[in-house]
């Protein structure tokens, strides 16, 4: 079937994965949207939550769909960092990148990886959070502790690099590179990493810190 | 006339079948107005004195357009200056006591025959795939016939820069053959002449480019960095929707 072959295809297997790239970008959007009511108060943050969580079934479809995204995005980018590997491994005796900056490239897995990890800590402490207690104040219980906030911000950094290679690979990947806009695209590139950067990290710094004790 | 004494670690393995390693020879007065060619030549010239076997590497016009030259120098595929091939970089660009460890461009898909010289016919057979026009025989058509803007002009050109060394392959951290596939089908989507078969080029050159085992792109653009003829990756984005758009339609 085309599908199969198109998804099978190298160039298939980069379609999926700057899809997914472009899918999870948009749905950070959306959360760091949500989680920026921190900065406002408890209430409004806790307003928004319920509001959130009164319409369950949306709640399942997004979750669900998310979920779907992040295993297609998982599953592909490991599948084509063993593949790559298969090929890299004990190639040259001197090896020298001549690209500069090239380290956010290199690392992608691993920030990748990285970042997985941190999800699956984040779902235990919230989404599993226990029910009884309000999600405003697990917010602030958990990531009033230090090592739990720093563990935030160093995942952060980690979906920094990411997608400072990742979202102007992913234009690439869609085909979009074109001389009138590259500058403008590799500003971007900095600036969206940058911008989730400041929002996540700066909800985890604001409780680390103190400054949210009497949120 | 300056001259500047080198050590050259090269890799040397008899045959498909045996395993490879690095033998170190010493090669003193290397005159700096040759070319790296002309250095192995020497160098090959003293092997054979002394009865031992020259290096073996692929090589033929000698003036950086028949693709046939080409070694990774110290990790750089055709050596450390930009867009030039192995036979276009002279001696002048190195110093006394300079290490130069030299090996074969290498990929899965690239069998080494011998010492530095390595089987690209994969990239023979890319082309074969699907890189060509196919023309009727007939009158020839009159060459005003066919307006091209010198901008579409340009591009192709670019593109037709290519004179498929295969160093793209040599450098990507997953030796994928994005770049020379990019260029070949670049240079015929971008012409009328190219638009019948387009399509079915974009979904054969990529099928074989996925046979003959080459890696997958990670959008590393060391291939875009080492190039001697400065084949830029925006024909990868390129290709990247002619395939998606074949993909969608045909087949
Ligand atoms: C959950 C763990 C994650 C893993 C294991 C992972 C892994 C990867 C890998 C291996 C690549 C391919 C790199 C390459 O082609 O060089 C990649 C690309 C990408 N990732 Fe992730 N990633 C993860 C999470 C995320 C998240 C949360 C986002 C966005 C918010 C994201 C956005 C992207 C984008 C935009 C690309 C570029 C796609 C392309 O190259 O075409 N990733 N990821
Ligand atoms: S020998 Fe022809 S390009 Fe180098």
């Amino acid at each position: 079937m085309w599908f199969v072959r198109f998804i099978s295809s190298s160039i298939g297997k980069k379609i999926v994965m700057a899809t997914t790239g472009l899918l999870l970008v948009l749905f950070l959007f959306t959360h760091a949207a949500g989680n920026a009511t921190i900065f406002m108060s408890s209430e409004v943050f806790q307003d928004y939550a319920n509001e959130l969580h009164s319409h369950p079934l949306i709640v399942l479809v997004f979750s669900f769909s998310l979920l779907l995204i992040f295993l297609a995005h998982i599953v592909a980018g490991l599948y084509l960092f063993f593949e790559n590997r298969e090929e890299s491994k004990s190639r040259y005796v001197v090896t020298t990148r001549v690209v500069e900056n090239s380290f956010a490239s290199r690392t992608m897995p691993y920030t990748g990886l990285f970042i997985l990890l941190f999800l699956l800590v984040h779902i235990m402490g919230f989404t599993f959070s226990p029910e009884d207690v309000l999600i405003s104040v697990t917010v602030k219980e958990l990531l009033g502790n230090f090592f739990y906030s720093f563990f935030y911000i160093a995942a952060f950094i980690a979906l920094f690099i990411h997608l400072s290679h990742g979202f102007w690979s992913m234009l690439q990947t869609f085909g979009v590179n074109h001389p009138r806009y590259n500058v403008f695209i590799s500003r971007l590139t900095i600036l969206i990493p940058l911008f989730f950067l400041l929002i996540f990290g700066g909800v985890a710094l604001y409780f680390m810190t103190g400054l949210g004790a009497n949120y | 006339m300056s001259s500047i004494d080198l050590t050259l670690k090269i890799w040397r393995q008899p045959n498909s079948d045996s395993l490879g390693s690095l033998e170190t020879y010493t090669l003193n007065g290397v005159n700096t107005d040759m070319s790296f060619l002309e250095m192995l030549d020497v160098l090959n010239e003293n092997l054979t004195k002394e009865g031992k076997d020259p290096v073996a590497f692929d090589h033929d016009c000698r003036e950086g357009i028949c693709g046939m030259c080409g070694a990774v120098v110290n990790g750089v595929a055709h050596g450390p200056e930009k867009e030039v091939t192995l036979c276009q970089l002279h001696m002048r660009h190195f110093s006394t006591g300079d290490v130069l460890v030299i090996e074969p461009f290498r990929s899965r898909a690239y069998p080494i025959k011998k010492d530095l010289l390595v089987d690209r016919s994969a990239l023979d057979r890319i082309i074969q795939s699907g890189g060509y026009v196919s023309v009727n025989t007939g009158g020839t058509p009159d060459g005003n016939s066919l307006p091209i803007s010198s901008q579409q002009a340009e591009l192709a050109m670019d593109a037709a820069a290519c004179i498929g060394c295969g160093a793209c392959v040599a450098s990507c951290p997953n030796g994928a053959a994005m770049l020379f596939t990019s260029a070949k089908i670049s240079q015929l989507a971008l012409l009328p002449q190219g638009q019948v078969e387009r399509k079915q080029r974009a979904l054969a050159m990529v099928a074989q480019m996925d046979k003959e085992g080459f890696g997958n792109c990670t959008n590393a653009k060391e291939c875009e960095a080492v190039c001697p003829k400065g084949i830029s990756i925006r024909n990868i984005a390129r290709l990247n929707r002619e395939y998606v758009k074949a993909v969608l339609s045909e087949g």
